[in-house]
């Protein structure tokens, strides 16, 4: 039997919606089989799917495992097709790179994995150096990486100096411009981010995608 | 210390207990655990009600909590292992547990007692804005508007933003003396509000072990002070943590500790919340040897407790630990409202009247503005959420649900709004340390809507 193409695409869309992941590679497998580029792929199926889990997850509709594991889904579906996009364009398309961590003295980690959970349903290749993350770790994944935005969480106001560091080290080593810095969490607040110099303030994590997103379009332009 | 566990068993087992990564303890052992639990125990939130009405459910809710703590026990994450216990040694342990507990000193000590649901006894009242940054200037006045209201029987703190004008880090020489300055400012608090006996609950500004050890030693917080310690979320400790309960016992302080289990994160939603809730509250008591327990279930976009489905986990989770138990346990109120605003009182009327009815022995009053605003807080919260205890204590839980229900469309749609209202400076007279006429009309306004829809206050 010969299944369409975009009976191949609804069905896939399903394995990242459930979290499947061997289903998910075998699907994309398939769909490589069926003629669809990985472009197809991307732009008729994974993208719309994870908006959907994404706004699912905004309205708290599905919780953080469930997002994790379409998140997984889509890292294993990812990796079936690279050879295919490295073999067409040379490199694999994303949002951006942003490296993300729990600030220096921190353990509280539940509110960045959100964050970055979003940011990867978003599109972006999402570095999660864990919590308690030195000024150093942070900087030394940027540069490994060539890291698009640094993206730093607290929930304690005692590392929230922490932040002001990274944004310090990187004006010391004059990498300021390298890099765009943006912070969050519970006691951080827009009018904290602007006096520390950062480039961008996520309330939640909706928001916290929208400025990167943003961020990295006018890293892009200038 | 009357406690069932001890402290060398409970390091031992850190040291020794079943090896896990922590990515496999968050995100497979633990939600799977919470699914089978509600699958097979049908715990289910039901929307047409506020607060949890049903004695059955509140009793499959005690056993859902009782197996997950048995089957997952609680993560260290300095060492990787698991600290886990049998059923039975938590069963016995509960049974252990304190159920009275004098706090403070002289005519300012007070009693903290295990209430039942639908307990005739109103909750005790702690007075404060824990979790919230206080500048370093408000953190005087702020702290003695909370120790001079009556109602309040201990106080516990808020959070230093600066030390001497310098912003403190984490595990630093600046921990040390920040959390020294928290001890001078708040005595001087309860001094300066003519009770120099209360009970101070502290140490806020440490969120490292170094802070509660230095500034629980001479001349600084005492033994008749309770000692807060955090669980991390979800069901997680760490050497830090640990050694802040190996000083407290050696010490023999009094041990509070506190657990915010995160609502859609994972936990899950309204029913693995509560789940989880229960389940901390029994680690806590195994883990941590705590006298007293809190828990404040968090929005994660909103930072509070007062969305509706939050409102329903605390009150399940209330219900179950107490009609099951005889542990004393406390809930923070955290509504996203500061001072100011109606919606800080709406908010805090709920989640008193929902704990209330559900036999909390303290309310936590309150964490305005969920803690997000620096300064955002007043001693007239604490004294609207002890006057809505008193009020609300020995009605039924019928009764207090029809009143939460009318309530909460009246703030829902502020959730996510951030309606800060005004800052302590603004909202108090700072020389007479009374709220602005402006501020207590509201108060006033709020209260007679109040009284309308059946809280019966007393003046």
């Amino acid at each position: 039997m010969v299944i369409s193409a975009n009976a191949i695409l609804a069905s896939l869309a399903q394995a990242i919606m459930d979290g499947d992941e061997q289903r998910g590679r075998d699907l994309a497998q398939q769909a490589l089989g069926a003629g669809l580029s990985p472009s197809n792929i991307f732009e008729e199926c994974i993208t719309p799917t994870l908006q959907q889990i994404g706004d699912k997850f905004k309205r708290l509709e599905i919780f953080l495992p469930e997002m994790m594991l379409s998140a997984d889904v889509v890292k294993g579906i990812t990796r079936v097709l690279e050879p295919v996009i490295f073999k067409e364009k040379g490199s694999v398309p994303s949002q951006g790179k942003v490296v993300i961590g729990t600030a220096q003295g921190d353990v509280h980690d539940i509110g960045k994995n959100m964050v970055a959970t979003m940011l990867e349903v978003s599109g972006f290749k999402v570095y999660n150096l864990g919590v308690d993350v030195s000024t150093a770790a942070f900087l030394s994944k940027a540069r490994e990486v060539r890291a698009d935005i640094i993206a730093i969480s607290s929930l304690l106001t005692t590392s929230t100096p922490f932040m002001k560091d990274v944004i310090s080290f990187l004006e010391g080593a004059r990498e300021r411009n390298e890099y765009r810095v943006v912070v969050g969490g519970g006691p951080v607040t827009r009018e904290w981010a602007q006096r520390i110099g950062a480039d961008g303030y996520g309330k939640d994590a909706a928001e916290a995608v929208s400025v990167c997103r943003e961020l990295v379009g006018s890293k892009k332009r200038g | 210390m009357r406690n069932y566990t001890r402290l060398l068993d409970i390091l031992d087992r850190v040291e020794n207990g079943p090896i896990i990564d922590e990515t496999e303890f968050d995100r497979k052992l633990l939600p799977a655990k919470l699914k089978e639990l509600q699958r097979e125990l049908d715990i289910r939130y039901d929307r047409q009600s506020s607060i949890l009405l049903d004695d059955a459910l509140a009793d499959r809710l005690f056993e859902a909590g009782l197996r997950l703590a048995t089957d997952v026990g609680v993560l260290c994450t300095s060492t990787g292992r698991r600290i886990t216990f049998t059923r039975q040694e938590i069963l016995d342990a509960l049974e252990f547990a304190p159920q009275e507990l004098i706090i403070g000193r002289g005519l300012d000590r007070c009693t903290v007692r295990k209430r039942q649901v639908e307990d005739r006894v109103p909750p005790g009242v702690v007075g404060g804005p824990i979790g919230q940054t206080l500048p370093e200037e408000l953190f005087l006045p702020i702290m003695q508007s909370y120790a001079q209201e009556p109602i309040v029987d201990t106080i516990i703190n808020g959070t230093l933003l600066t030390v001497y004008n310098r912003e403190p880090k984490t595990h630093s020489p600046w921990e040390v003396l920040v959390a020294w300055h928290e001890a001078e400012l708040s005595k001087t608090a309860v001094n300066r509000a003519g009770r120099p006996g209360l009970a101070i609950g502290c140490v806020e500004t440490s969120p490292s072990e170094i802070g509660e050890i230095s500034a629980s030693s001479y001349g600084g917080f005492s033994p008749y002070d309770w000692h807060q310690v955090a669980m991390v979320s979800e069901l997680k400790t760490n050497y830090a943590l640990l050694a802040k309960i190996a000083h407290l016992v050696r010490t023999g302080c009094i041990i509070h500790t506190f657990y915010n289990p995160i609502f859609g994160g994972y936990a899950g939603g309204a029913e693995g919340v509560a789940i989880t809730a229960v389940a901390g509250i029994m680690l806590m008591q195994m883990v941590y040897m705590t006298t007293t327990h809190s828990i404040c279930p968090t929005h994660p976009f909103f930072e509070s407790d007062t969305a509706p489905e939050i409102v329903w986990a605390i009150s399940a989770a209330q219900q179950a630990i107490n009609r099951n138990t005889h542990l004393l346990t406390d809930v923070l109120v955290s509504p996203v409202g500061g001072p100011c605003t109606k919606v800080l009182l709406y908010e805090t009327a709920v989640i008193t009247a929902a704990i209330t009815v559900s036999g909390t022995s303290r309310v936590f009053a309150v964490r305005s503005t969920a803690g997000k605003y620096q300064g955002y807080s007043s001693g007239l919260e604490a004294r609207f959420s002890g006057e809505v205890g008193q009020s609300v204590a020995g009605m039924s839980r019928r009764e207090a649900d029809e009143i939460v229900k009318r309530l909460i469309p009246k703030y829902v749609d502020y959730l996510d709004k951030e309606p800060k209202g005004k800052r302590f400076d603004e909202a108090y007279d700072m020389h007479t340390l009374r709220p602005t006429p402006e501020w207590q009309s509201i108060y006033e306004e709020v209260k007679e809507e109040l009284r309308k829809i059946g809280i019966p206050f007393k003046k």
